[in-house]
């Protein structure tokens, strides 16, 4: 087509897809570099790094802290956004404007204050260096997200389906879990994987509220990053990347299970 | 009200209201009163040439991410938005696994890439710059990788409004005898406007508050905002003044929402519903 493809735009197009994609890239070959030096490329291949990264107290601690962490926000953001976006999408109300803004708010606010924030109100509670301050943290950090994607999920749901369900003779519950939840799956699993990972990579709030021993690993990264450079981050980096490949591969399948498996039974039933 | 509604609102209301809004009151009340109470800690920051610096600098920083970040996104996300297929759908990939993957290992890949042994010295000294100057721990390194952590943003914000572009508008002007550069200034630059907007108020406000990244691989001597903030809390132990620099930077920060806002709804900043 004529004036839909200008080639200057193809060419800074593939420039910057090479620069967004093999700085990442790089980071898996430097995982298995056998030195301890950060220089590239590296001159021996080793495993070492990434069975310490598995094996060593110092690393899958933090490693499955952040699993622990991120798998409980997914939880608590979504049971509150659920409702909250149910509230927007649906419902009219004095001060829906404000309620709108407050579960926007938290991501206006730069993360360093949260941080200093959670830091000093956390500190008064006694939660700092505990798993609850941070899932509480990352649950705020994830809310606006989960709601935004939700209600979005909501309002292109096809109100027939409650209707036809309701007039069938289902309760309010049964309608919710076996009709609405169902046919907002792909919201919900949308605003879940955003969640768990926005909280599995959540560096700064993690940093000045997670403590020694319930430290997450992007705490542990960072300060390896600023102290002692640790050859291990060179495989817990590697790591990251290839669960992140896999997760979004497995969300990729589900999806596509997900959706089949609906097709099917629409076509057996009919 | 309904039941229903009523409490479907008040679980997350109270949620938020207790964890975010009040720890925010609380660094606010900090601000005003530690050591003693008083204007004192805001009087301090503004009376310093330092800290105004570090305001400003940030500033520029932000600005010319923004401006770079723009300039590189807009052809992929034109390219995802208009291109053929299977191209529209690689680049789609890239830059969403670009934007899924932590800040962390991102900034892991540009240690290495600016580093002592990395392949940015060699190519230097390749053309002849011998010894390369060092790229580390320097605010060109926070640029660039800032640069290339938040392009994918820009992109994927960039797209939500031009995937709504109808391609036959372009076409059309192609038609009437407009050549691709008059189509596209004329014709596609100002629909994609809102799209343009959204991403420079984000990337800009996101790059205010980074960080990681300047942390890592930025000067310390030159320090952005955020790292002022975190030397505040954790080396001088001045929560005061840490405070009250986190109020200024919320204002800068609310500043610029509230002129967006003037424009369109806060919720159009992530793309059009």
């Amino acid at each position: 087509m004529i004036g839909t493809k200008p080639r200057f735009f193809q060419f800074v197009a593939f420039v910057v897809a090479n620069i967004l994609a093999w700085p990442i890239l790089i980071v898996i070959p430097m995982s298995f570099s056998a030195s301890s030096s950060l220089s590239f490329p590296p001159k021996a291949l080793s495993l070492k790094y990434y069975v310490e990264f598995f094996t060593s107290p110092d690393w899958n601690i933090p490693l499955f802290n952040s699993l622990l962490v991120a798998v409980l926000t997914v939880a608590f953001t979504l049971a509150l956004a659920m409702p909250a976006a149910f509230a927007l999408a649906r419902s009219q109300f004095a001060g829906k404007a404000w309620f709108r803004l407050l579960m926007i708010a938290p991501l206006l606010v730069p993360h360093i204050v949260l941080a200093f924030a959670y830091f000093i109100y956390f500190a008064y509670f006694g939660l700092i260096q505990s798993y609850t301050g941070v899932v509480i943290a990352h649950t705020c950090l994830n809310i606006p997200a989960a709601v935004l994607v939700l209600s979005a999920g909501i309002q292109s749901l096809d109100p027939n389906l409650e209707r036809a369900s309701l007039s069938l003779g289902a309760g309010r519950r049964a309608t919710f879990w076996h009709v609405i939840v169902p046919a907002l799956m792909p919201s919900i699993m949308v605003a879940g994987f955003y969640a768990f990972i926005h909280s599995f990579d959540e560096a700064v709030i993690a940093v000045f509220i997670s403590g020694r021993d319930k430290a997450t690993l992007p705490r542990q990264l960072f300060n390896s990053f600023m102290m002692d450079m640790d050859p291990v981050i060179a495989a817990a980096s590697g790591a990251l990347v290839f669960f992140l490949v896999v997760f979004v591969l497995v969300a990729f399948v589900i999806r596509l299970l997900w959706a089949s498996s609906r097709t099917y039974s629409r076509k057996a039933g009919a | 009200m309904p039941t229903r509604t009523i409490l479907s609102v008040l679980a997350p209301t109270a949620f938020l209201l207790i964890f975010f809004v009040v720890p925010l009151l609380y660094v606010a009340w900090l601000s005003f009163m530690d050591p003693t109470p008083g204007l004192a800690n805001y009087v301090r920051f503004f009376k310093s040439g330092y800290m105004v610096e570090t305001l400003l600098r940030t500033a520029m920083m932000s600005a010319v991410v923004t401006l770079l970040s723009l300039i590189m996104a807009y052809p992929v996300a034109f390219l995802m938005a208009n291109g053929a297929g299977l191209y529209a759908k690689f680049l789609g990939f890239v830059v969403m696994s670009s934007f899924l993957v932590s800040f962390l290992v991102r900034t892991f890949a540009w240690l290495i890439i600016l580093g002592k042994g990395g392949p940015a010295q060699s190519v230097l000294m390749f053309f002849g710059w011998d010894p390369a100057p060092r790229l580390l721990y320097t605010t060109f390194a926070s640029i660039i990788a800032m640069t290339q952590m938040l392009t994918p943003l820009m992109a994927l914000v960039l797209y939500a409004t031009m995937k709504r572009i109808d391609p036959v508008l372009l076409r059309a002007s192609t038609s009437l005898g407009a050549n691709n550069l008059r189509g596209l200034v004329h014709i596609y630059f100002p629909l994609s406007l809102p799209g343009v907007a959204n991403g420079v108020t984000l990337v800009f406000i996101t790059c205010l508050g980074f960080y990681v990244t300047p942390a890592i691989l930025g000067s310390p001597r030159n320090l952005m905002i955020s790292g002022l903030i975190g030397k505040q809390i954790e080396e001088m132990l001045s929560f005061g003044t840490a405070a009250a620099s986190s109020m200024i930077l919320m204002a800068f920060t609310g500043a610029l929402f509230l002129i967006y806002s003037s424009f369109s709804s806060l919720e159009k900043l992530w793309g059009p519903k």
